[in-house]
């Protein structure tokens, strides 16, 4: 798949598990870019082009909604899907996500089918 | 059922100690195994019944519960379940003892446990906070609690190791108790 993913978690070990997943999952990107928290992301989306975030929302530093928040503020990747991964999945939560911007939600855990269903039909529109 | 009837707070001690709040952590438990690790799982023995772990090198992954309810979650297992899992989590790719990945591995599964239990009731989901994991070597640690405590230990079992997960719930009197 074209263009690079970018996944945002303070667990080096879910990283490489989404990655993994995405990539049983059919959506095997060129390039990926791994970010332990917000900050780290935003440096990364900075400096990068990406076709796909997907963020954690619990993390150290800034969590993922403050990401959202600050990604919207900046101006920055402008038609990216979001897709929020995480163990949160309170309806005010989910809410909260969606309104700043967040286009998906997967609660960990999750299967590959989760991710066929919820982040390929974003890459498809 | 009388008028005077009050249900208990989904929260509650009287609930946290029930049969339908084991099964509901039972389902979540089996629920991260297959989902997670394609590993099946079983409770074994009976719900705060003694545990039997390796004594040399256990690994105990606790994650905090704040806002509605105050605890724990705590998960501990061997050093060689700790390495099963972090191999599952990755697709069965082979794990060293000392790759950061065996720590990182244990403290995911409690945080997913201690959320999937947390979320599957609706009073507690959006009003109860997750802390991030901490994991620990070893055996030889206590864990204080600020207020008298309710605990809910089980054991399970997978691919021949044991698990043992212990809720912690702290008596608060905004409970009602």
């Amino acid at each position: 798949m074209k263009g690079t993913v970018l996944v945002v978690d303070d667990s080096a070990m879910m990283r490489k598990v989404v990655l993994r997943i995405l990539k049983m999952a059919d959506l095997d990107f060129e390039a990926a870019l791994e970010a332990g928290d917000g900050n780290e992301a935003l440096t990364l989306l900075r400096a990068n082009t990406v076709a796909l975030i997907m963020c954690d929302i619990n993390m150290p530093v800034m969590s993922g909604l403050q990401l959202l928040q600050q990604i919207k503020e900046e101006k920055l990747a402008i038609g990216v899907p979001i897709v929020m991964v995480t163990t949160e999945n309170s309806e005010p939560q989910v809410r909260q996500a969606i309104l700043a911007g967040a286009r998906g939600y997967i609660r960990k855990p999750f299967t590959i089918d989760h991710i066929k269903n919820n982040v390929k039909p974003l890459l498809a529109a | 059922m009388s008028d005077s009837y009050v249900a208990p707070k989904p929260y509650c001690a009287e609930y946290f100690l029930s049969t339908e709040n084991l099964d509901h952590l039972d389902a979540t438990v089996a629920e991260v195994f297959k989902m997670m690790f394609g590993l099946e799982i079983q409770a074994v023995g009976v719900a705060n019944s003694a545990v039997h772990l390796p004594e040399l090198d256990v690994r105990t992954a606790i994650v905090g519960f704040s806002g509605a309810m105050r605890g724990s979650c705590q998960v501990r297992v061997s050093v060689q379940a700790a390495i099963s899992i972090a191999s599952a989590m990755l697709g069965g790719v082979p794990i060293d003892e000392g790759d950061d990945s065996v720590n990182d591995a244990l403290g995911e599964l409690c945080n997913m446990l201690a959320g999937g239990w947390k979320n599957g009731m609706p009073s507690l989901s959006s009003e109860c906070a997750l802390s991030p994991p901490t994991v620990i070597s070893g055996h030889d640690y206590k864990v204080h609690m600020s207020k008298p405590s309710t605990k809910l230990s089980r054991t399970y079992q997978f691919e021949g190791h044991a698990m043992y997960l212990t809720l912690y719930r702290e008596d608060m009197e905004s409970f009602g108790e």
